[in-house]
């Protein structure tokens, strides 16, 4: 055998190698898991009590993620794409001022839409409880604070996502998704009062706007992303835009809203910096935030993000965290795709706000269908036929379905591409989904002469 | 409900397959096939439309189930048809070719 001048053989040497390879492997993989663990609770005495769910699994209360059947891949974030919204120059952040319901608020949609939101909780009286409950967590002090001054110890970043998640579930959010928070997300200014103030009640109606920037020193660098259905059974039975319409809105503001300031005050509790934004208080944009964590993709309507499993038939709300976590990638289930053929959605628009081109255009440096958000929160903000509007995700073949194996199928097939799709769409207008009023759900009540618009001290409607 | 809906399934499945295979004894081989073919058909078609149906029509779809009822049920005749035809029930063309033989 030839051996080397040092005295050890070939062979050895390649085993001692080959040992001590696997040995740093091995220390590696025990060591990283805890990494976090040791740094940042030096300042902890306290033991963390918490078994690791398995490798691979989405959380412990859900091991899979539900995707509803769609064929769904990963892409990327980075600088050119948000998951499949395609950034074509730099994206100016926006202003809450220029949202749709400030703009209504500030009376630059018109009269009818600026009372018609004003008064939107008090046009259907089931809305006045969501509103009383969203006004009480719309406060600044409730959705932000400073964090505890010592660290808890926590797990790697990959376990904490997890813990998350299913903090998240706990907190009876049907979805969840973490992601890298995109700065263009963040709003440049925010106003004072908050949004929810005003149908809250809690905000007079001629306070003005009280603009303030968002300090750099706010953005945190994650953002959990939850989502809670709107109800299915009472969309099937809606228009999509009578009475109980801003009720099924509030109930998934109300909800998000909740979770919201309850996981952003657990996580401050941690240690850790996190801010609530939600309907009553948003501090960013959520479409970003959704794409970003993974929630699906942005569809026909211009704003609204629809989710592989149940479209875009939920609200949303975030919390942005500087809590080590591991964020998921966006994803790709064919959306752009599906909407570029369906238009279903601007077919059954009462307010004709949604485009029927065929595909995005350029706006504020990305790419999105053009439809007319102002005419869109002038209509929902003023209808007087209900109160607010939501037929757009009533009629969605993505979003108005039940769980069922032949749905499952759908989707499926509405996830691969534009042939598919248009088959779908088919097969959906054939079969009557959507569009169809069924009247054994209606279990509301309504009040139509209560639906008219005033403007205070007058006894004709708007 | 589903568990017993899907005993009759299986019940329906294997007593037809039985007659069937009794009736395809004496058969040549590509009747033998093209009449298993259009028995497969023939089920995946009764049981995907009464399972489609059947949810929707708990849920309250109602165009949904109407429509499915004719779809369905179409092309579950059409394919019942031409199996019993195939099987020597309707028309002379499929008779069993053991009583061909016998009246040879």
């Amino acid at each position: 055998m030839i051996k080397s001048k040092s005295g050890i053989s070939r062979r050895n040497f390649l085993k001692t190698g080959a040992a001590a390879a696997a040995a740093g492997v091995a220390g590696v993989w025990a060591t990283g898991r805890k990494t976090l663990t040791a740094a940042d609770s030096a300042a902890s005495a306290m033991e963390l009590d918490y078994q690791n769910p398995g490798r691979g699994q989405w959380s412990k209360l859900r091991p899979k993620p539900n995707y509803g059947g769609a064929s769904v891949r990963y892409v990327e974030h980075n600088d050119e794409w948000l998951g499949t919204t395609q950034i074509v120059g730099g994206i100016k952040q926006t202003r809450e001022i220029d949202s749709g319901f400030s703009l209504a608020i500030r009376g630059l949609l018109g009269e009818k839409a600026r009372w018609g939101f004003l008064s939107q909780s008090k046009r259907y009286p089931l809305t006045a409880g969501f509103s009383l409950g969203i006004g009480v967590v719309s406060e600044d002090h409730v959705v932000s604070g400073e964090p505890a001054p010592q660290k808890l110890p926590i797990p790697d970043p990959e376990q904490m996502s997890k813990h998350i998640k299913d903090t998240c579930y706990y907190l009876r959010a049907d979805e969840v998704g973490i992601g890298r928070m995109p700065e263009y997300a963040y709003y440049s200014h925010k106003h004072n009062p908050p949004q929810g103030a005003f149908p809250a009640g809690h905000a007079d109606p001629d306070a003005p706007l009280v603009e303030y920037p968002v300090e750099r020193s706010e953005y945190l660098p994650y953002v959990i992303t939850f989502a809670v259905e709107q109800h299915l059974e009472t969309y099937l039975a809606s228009t999509g835009y009578d009475g109980i319409s801003v009720s099924q809105s509030f109930r998934s503001y109300h909800a998000t809203a909740n979770i919201a300031v309850i996981l952003a005050q657990y996580i401050r509790s941690l240690g850790y910096r996190a801010r609530a934004s939600h309907f009553g208080n948003y501090q960013a944009a959520m479409p970003p935030a959704l794409i970003a964590s993974g929630m699906g993709e942005m569809t026909r309507t211009g704003d609204c993000v629809a989710h592989p499993r149940i479209g875009f038939r939920s609200k949303v709300a975030a919390v942005t965290t500087d809590l080590p976590l591991a964020p998921d990638k966006p994803i790709d289930f064919g959306m752009l795709d599906f909407c570029r053929v369906c238009m279903k959605c601007a077919e059954n628009c009462p307010a004709q706000s949604i485009s029927f081109e065929r595909d995005p255009i350029v706006y504020n440096g990305y790419m999105r269908w053009d439809s007319d958000m102002a005419k869109c929160t002038a209509f929902r903000a003023g209808n007087d036929e209900g109160v607010n509007c939501g037929r757009c995700l009533k009629v969605c073949p993505w979003n108005s379905k039940e769980d069922s194996w032949f749905h499952e199928a759908g989707i499926w097939l509405g996830s691969k591409g534009e042939a598919a799709s248009t088959l779908l769409k088919s097969i959906d207008d054939i079969f009557g989904y959507g569009t169809e009023e069924i009247q054994r759900y209606k279990w509301w009540l309504e009040w139509p002469e209560l639906y008219k618009v005033y403007a205070p001290g007058q006894s004709t409607p708007l | 409900m589903s568990v017993v809906l899907i005993f009759l399934a299986g019940a329906v499945f294997i007593a037809a397959a039985l007659a069937i295979r009794k009736r395809l004894q004496a058969r040549k081989t590509g009747a033998k096939i093209l009449a298993w073919i259009l028995f497969a058909l023939l089920y995946l078609a009764a049981a995907v439309g009464f399972s489609f149906c059947y949810i929707n029509m708990s849920v309250g779809h109602v165009k949904a189930t109407s429509t499915a009822v004719f779809l369905f049920g179409g092309v579950a005749v059409v394919l019942a048809v031409v199996l019993a035809r195939v099987l020597g029930f309707i028309g002379g063309a499929g008779k069993p070719a053991v009583s061909a033989e016998k009246e040879g």
